[in-house]
């Protein structure tokens, strides 16, 4: 097992200008393996996407330094990056005419020659790429016709397209519904183990993260990050001290939110 | 598809053609082919006609026609939005500046000398525009090298036009009446301005900045998902954007020079082209609103000639007609796809 992406001491937050800057998340270091799945875990709005997208240098790095492969963000060039990581957004792609082949082909663009032309060896992934998530029937089919959850998995086969060791996925499951959220928490947890991919996950949904998560990165407001196996996390009592709330208390025990019964009576 | 090229290529040939037969002064079909083909069999007024009239206003409208076609399309995908066009810039607006200050301005600068009409046909009028759009598309890139977001560089250009346009109005405003409907003519654009060495320059030109476009088409299809996923899939967007709307700014800056501003056209054909095709694809996209773009200048100008008078229709009038019926429908369709 190597370390894939290697996050030394950042600090992640909105940038207006130099002397305006809100810090939400200060000094945080962690790291990626192979075959290893991560989410990261916590409310909306407390910076997950902000972070992912820092250590994407979609947002500017201003402490701190993030190494893929032990070479660091500000020394990889958007193209050199694109052969390290691909991602799933949140972005909504509302283009009328791209079909689902074609959404799965831009991932092979990081490989594509000038013209943009493919070669047989990118139709083959492309292919392999629709067949592993199971979307191989979806490919001629206009994008925007496409179900929340097919468009997740189109949107998948296109990240396994573009043949990176890590994959970086932004609140994947947020408009499926809960079977097709443990489908797609099932097939992300076998392309980790099979595919040997480093996989990193935002989701505010804590079920499937404690369920099939290897590590968890726990964000709150306010909170210094922390890091641990949902094990670890739980006994600890890190999960208690994040989520609960004055009206609901996470059990252990069965790992469910309950209402808080009061100690006094 | 392949199929469909040859078809818009023989429809652009049969316009081309049909250009140069048809007008106020009635001449046999045939000859047009002997009088292109150089033999002197023909009468010299059919030769001077076609050659010196027809030939360098059909060149005209075929060369804009493309380029705006083309820009129209570079900037609906960069900007993301359906309703983007050469107009949105605020460039065509900065070329109707230099222009206005030409003409408008022209009986004090003392440059009046050859009457309004002639005015017009001056390579000065030409100079202008051309000098006033660039100027327009040095203001939206200083402004785009300090503003990532192409959102805000869009609402820049938009500003930017209203700004010129009441600069423009307060020229008029102090213009005489002559130099002011030589301005308004020019305002309703024109095929027919450019002598045959200009028609020939703006088409060699044209061909050139219109084939860079073919540069683009990977960056250009990885932005149909949005800036991120391109950045994420190694597209520098930041750059492509700046490059592409540098580009576009110079087909809109020779095409509103060389014929004034021409509505609907860069807004309306990549819509017809998607539609047709059903494919946002830059690769197939790119040559088909070149020829899409120069049919449909070639069609609006037959149409501006149909009353049979000595002068023909004004210009942006006709492709209004034709083009805002074509948005219209493109929308009503887009809705009915949603719906459905």
């Amino acid at each position: 097992m190597s370390t894939l992406l290697h996050i030394d001491s950042i600090s992640t937050g909105y940038h207006w200008n130099t002397r305006n800057e809100v810090i939400l998340h200060d000094n945080i270091s962690a790291q990626v393996s192979n075959g290893e799945m991560v989410c990261m875990l916590g409310p909306n709005g407390a910076g997950k996407s902000t972070f992912m997208r820092t250590i994407l240098g979609f947002e500017p790095l201003h402490r701190g330094q993030v190494y893929f492969d032990k070479k660091s963000l500000t020394d990889l060039s958007v193209h050199a990056l694109a052969k390290k990581v691909a991602v799933v957004l949140t972005d909504r792609i509302d283009d009328n005419f791209l079909s689902a082949y074609e959404v799965v082909s831009s991932g092979r663009y990081p490989y594509a020659s000038f013209t943009g032309r493919l070669k047989e060896t990118d139709h083959q992934h492309i292919v392999e790429a629709l067949a592993l998530v199971g979307a191989s029937a979806l490919s001629s089919r206009f994008f925007r016709e496409l179900s929340d959850g097919e468009k997740q998995r189109v949107l998948l086969a296109r990240a396994l397209a573009q043949d990176t060791d890590l994959i970086f996925l932004d609140e994947p499951a947020a408009f499926i519904d809960s079977p097709g959220k443990v489908e797609l928490m099932e097939l992300l947890r076998s392309l980790c183990q099979q595919n040997d991919k480093g996989i990193l996950i935002t989701t505010h949904d804590m079920e499937p993260a404690l369920r099939f998560a290897d590590k968890l990165w726990l964000f709150a407001d306010q909170r210094h990050f922390q890091e641990g196996s949902p094990e670890q996390l739980i006994r600890g009592g890190s999960i208690n001290s994040f989520f609960d709330t004055e009206e609901v208390v996470f059990n252990p025990e069965n790992r469910r939110f309950e209402k808080r019964i009061d100690q006094n009576s | 598809m392949v199929l469909w090229f040859i078809g818009l290529s023989l429809m652009l040939a049969v316009l081309f053609y049909a250009n140069l037969w048809y007008g106020s002064v009635l001449i046999q079909w045939t000859d047009i082919f002997s009088v292109l083909m150089g033999k002197t069999s023909v009468t010299d007024i059919s030769r001077v006609i076609v050659l010196e009239y027809r030939l360098p206003q059909a060149i005209t409208a075929l060369s804009v026609g493309m380029g705006l076609g083309v820009a129209g399309l570079l900037l609906q995908t960069i900007f993301r939005n359906p309703l983007a066009g050469p107009s949105v810039l605020g460039i065509s607006s900065g070329a109707s500046l230099g222009v206005a200050i030409v003409i408008l301005l022209g009986t004090s600068l003392q440059f009046d000398w050859l009457g309004s009409t002639h005015i017009l046909s001056e390579l000065g009028v030409v100079f202008a525009a051309f000098s006033g759009a660039l100027l327009v598309l040095g203001i939206i890139l200083f402004a785009s090298g300090r503003i990532a977001n192409v959102v805000s560089i869009l609402i820049i250009g938009i500003m930017i036009g209203y700004t010129v346009s009441a600069i423009v109005g307060f020229l008029q405003f102090m213009s005489h009446a002559e130099e002011l409907h030589a301005y308004v003519l020019w305002g309703l654009g024109s095929f027919s301005n450019s002598s045959s060495e200009q028609s020939v320059f703006l088409l060699i030109s044209m061909l050139i900045v219109v084939g860079i476009g073919f540069v683009f088409i990977k960056p250009l299809n990885a932005l149909l998902m949005g800036e991120s996923y391109a950045r994420s899939v190694g597209v520098n967007t930041t750059r492509v954007q700046r490059a592409v709307i540098i580009l576009s700014g110079l087909i809109i800056a020779l095409a509103t020079a060389f014929t004034g501003p021409i509505a609907f056209i860069g807004l309306a054909v990549p819509h017809l082209a998607r539609n047709l095709f059903r494919s946002s694809n830059h690769g197939l996209l790119i040559p088909s609103v070149l020829l899409m773009g120069s049919i449909l200048t070639l069609l609006c100008n037959l149409i501006a000639k149909l009353p049979g008078y000595d002068t023909s229709l004004p210009i942006n009038a006709v492709t209004s007609l034709i083009g805002a019926p074509i948005v219209i429908w493109v929308i009503v369709k887009r809705g009915r796809l949603k719906k459905g």
